[in-house]
């Protein structure tokens, strides 16, 4: 056997003042994203009903996940109801914060949205709700387009 | 029944919509970025964190193995091929062989760099055969570069040493 | 040190194990799709050619490299519903680059032991995702302490190996070029191929240097991709098909991360994988006995490296039998007939589609024009991958 190092000032870990992790993603929507957000931009929002089986799926795909087979997207109103909710106190960095964050059935789907709800003085379970879009010129392409969902 | 043998050719069709660099740079399908702020510390165990203390004093040292009788560089607290803890510890010198080489002229994320980076393998003096690390030449032409070249670690100044690889600014070609 | 891993092993199994389906995406440097969709088409085309629904697969192999390419943690989960993983057990497996040929055998797992008599392996990979280069994110394979203070881009191990494999065995460069240009030129053929061009060996040694000797022309380029393979019991086999492709081997091995301290002209863990899997084959010659393979070729000296490390020829021969022509597709051992990672895309465990489903495809008769010349028994796919350490085998015959 050796001799260990117990003496915690020679136990090294390297780098001492801590390496990051150089990484950088660009996500593309696929085909399903895609549509989407453009007609998210025309202020349209779409789900996808399976050919088969009817499952309406929210947010939309291209294939039913049960039956392998196609969809197809249609429209709805992108309002819903909320099935549950929480009050975010801490950010990404444990900052304070304050935000409802709610899980949002949408009608005519069997999918939800989870999204932040605004101009609300009570939030409670079953309560109706709609969204409020970002201007087209200010949409990027990706899920905060959305801007708020607000009671209706 | 599936289709029987030559009456399809397989893949029948090749699904898939591509991309250009510019579709991605000009925005021309919706995305999304991220960049994740993830900062990591690596112990470096009881056999590196020695390793690193002796690159701080100038030396470099290994590891012996009393059932095979290996030398074992870089140190490590067992030996994987006896699966047992090792037996000693054993300096070992500062010239090695260069076991094989490449002249590199990218960088890690793969952009090209003005002056080419020799890397070698070099297996170290003192250690069993082939008890290699890799690590960079320096003060020679990337043409005289050969297998079999005998080469000797350029150490930084002391008080500019930390206990990091890089203590060793490079290798250089050992005279005569 | 020659470490017989082989001698205990016992290779019990309740049945044998068919492929009657396979499927595969375009492979191309980035792709629109998502991960998710990718799996989805790959599945989609292998049911189609089993004839089966998506209801008769009873459970799921996902095989997917880093998560650090596609940027989502947990990425098998991820995929699971696009790969079929709704509502049956569902498995994700990975071992670097060898996950190509490892996803196919954990599938063998399922069914030799009989848990399942029809399983689904799907492979994916989006690399495209990370920016700027997918290079970057295989900067942390590399030790924290001895390797990642220098910089290194992965591209500086090939260039070390290839330069050790050229030492020891006396090769030039021209010969090892021959790859490229084989490989490129078969991948015309591939309707998914994303480089697949007619080059010379001039155009090789000529092209931009990356680290040295290894140069642009050498390399197999980053791609997304998914591709797909179904295996079944013996008595699904005969229900769906007069002509299932068995897997008559299977094999495994890793060698350590100390990279340094091999002597890397000669691929030890393909050889050890290798074994194992002829020893389940009965396979004593290879050179003879195999008909068709498909090594990894992700660089032009590879293909040469695991063909020594196959058995499929002396060390320091692979060279010589490229010059000759016998790997030509016409030849006497055609190796990598469908382009391989040079010529059609190298999307790391999708390679699956070339090597995998490759080999398939070549022993069901269904390659269109990359089918080989001769009459084909038994095919051998293998991959490789993470620091130089894996090497993963699979032998497939179409007769039982």
């Amino acid at each position: 056997m050796i001799e260990k190092i117990v003496d915690p000032e020679k136990m090294r870990h390297f780098p001492p003042k801590g390496g990051k992790i150089e990484l950088y993603w660009v996500y593309t929507s696929g085909r399903a994203g895609e549509e989407f957000f453009r007609k998210l931009r025309e202020g349209k929002f779409i789900a996808a009903k399976c050919k088969k089986c009817g499952h309406r799926y929210f947010p939309p795909r291209i294939y039913c996940e049960f039956d392998f087979s196609e969809t197809e997207f249609y429209e709805i109103t992108g309002e819903g109801c909320v099935e549950a909710f929480t009050v975010a106190t801490l950010d990404l960095n444990e900052e304070p914060m304050e935000e409802v964050i709610a899980m949002i059935k949408l009608d005519n789907t069997d999918g939800r949205i989870i999204h932040v709800i605004k101009d609300a003085k009570d939030v409670c379970i079953g309560m109706k709700v709609k969204p409020v879009l970002r201007r087209p010129e200010e949409m990027k392409g990706n899920i905060s387009d959305i801007a708020y969902y607000k009671p209706v | 029944m599936a289709v029987g043998r030559k009456k399809i050719s397989c893949p029948p069709y090749a699904e898939g919509t591509a991309l250009s660099e510019r579709d991605i740079s000009e925005r021309r399908v919706t995305l999304f970025e991220d960049h994740p702020n993830l900062v990591y510390s690596w112990t470096a165990g009881q056999a590196m964190s020695r390793f690193l203390n002796e690159l701080k004093n100038g030396k470099l040292i290994a590891t012996k193995c009393e059932k095979c009788g290996r030398i074992i560089f870089p140190p490590r607290i067992y030996c994987e091929l006896c699966y047992k803890p090792i037996d000693g510890w054993v300096y070992v010198k500062d010239t090695g062989t260069v076991q094989t080489f490449s002249i590199s002229y990218i960088d890690p994320d793969a952009r090209p760099l003005e002056k080419p980076v020799i890397v070698a393998v070099i297996a170290v003096d003192g250690a069993s055969p082939n008890m290699g690390i890799m690590h960079v030449l320096g003060e020679v032409e990337p043409e005289k570069v050969y297998i079999g070249m005998r080469v000797k670690a350029v150490w930084k100044p002391e008080n500019e040493r930390e206990g990091a690889i890089t203590d060793i600014k490079y290798w250089k070609p050992l005279e005569g | 040190m020659e470490v017989e891993i082989v001698k205990g092993l016992k290779f019990h199994k309740k049945q044998d194990v068919a492929i009657v389906g396979a499927g595969m995406t375009t492979f191309k440097r980035r792709l629109l799709e998502t991960g998710k969709e990718l799996s989805y088409f790959a599945v989609k085309q292998a049911l189609e050619e089993a004839g089966l629904d998506i209801k008769d697969i009873e459970m799921v192999v996902m095989g997917s490299a880093p998560d650090a390419f596609d940027g989502t943690a947990l990425k098998g989960e991820y995929l699971l519903d696009g790969a079929g993983g709704s509502d049956r057990p569902y498995l994700r497996v990975f071992v670097g680059g060898g996950t190509g040929v490892f996803a196919p055998i954990a599938g063998y797992w399922h069914v030799a032991s009989g848990l399942a008599d029809v399983c689904l392996v799907v492979c994916e990979e989006k690399m495209s995702c990370c920016h700027p280069h997918p290079q970057s994110a295989f900067k942390y394979i590399w030790d924290p302490i001895l390797d990642r203070p220098l910089k290194p881009n992965l591209i500086w191990i090939f260039a070390l190996e290839m330069r050790r494999y050229m030492h020891v065995n006396n090769i030039k460069h021209e010969d090892i070029a021959l790859v490229s240009v084989k490989n490129k030129a078969n991948a015309l053929d591939h309707p998914c191929a994303q480089v697949a061009e007619k080059i010379t060996v001039e155009d090789v040694l000529n092209s931009e240097p990356m680290a040295l000797p290894v140069r642009k022309l050498d390399v197999s380029p980053p791609s997304d991709g998914a591709a797909a393979l179904i295996m079944v019991a013996p008595h699904i086999a005969r229900q769906l098909t007069d002509e299932p492709v068995w897997v008559t081997g299977v094999g495994w091995a890793l060698d350590t991360t100390h990279w340094t301290n091999r002597d890397l002209y000669f691929p030890r863990y393909v050889a050890e994988a290798a074994k194992m899997a002829y020893r389940m084959a009965h396979i004593t010659d290879p050179r003879k006995q195999i008909d068709v393979a498909e090594p990894y070729d992700p660089f032009d000296y590879k293909e040469l490296h695991h063909m020594e490390g196959l058995g499929l020829a002396k060390k320091g021969e692979a060279p010589i039998l490229t010059r000759e022509g016998v790997t030509a597709r016409d030849g006497d051992l055609p190796v990598c007939p469908s382009g391989g990672l040079l010529g059609v895309g190298n999307p790391i465990s999708a390679a699956m589609g070339v090597k995998a489903c490759e080999i398939y495809w070549q022993l069901a008769y269904r390659a269109g024009k990359r089918q080989v010349a001769k009459e084909v028994t038994t095919g051998v796919c293998q991959a490789w991958g993470d620091l130089m350490q894996v090497g993963t085998v699979m032998v497939m015959s179409n007769k039982r």
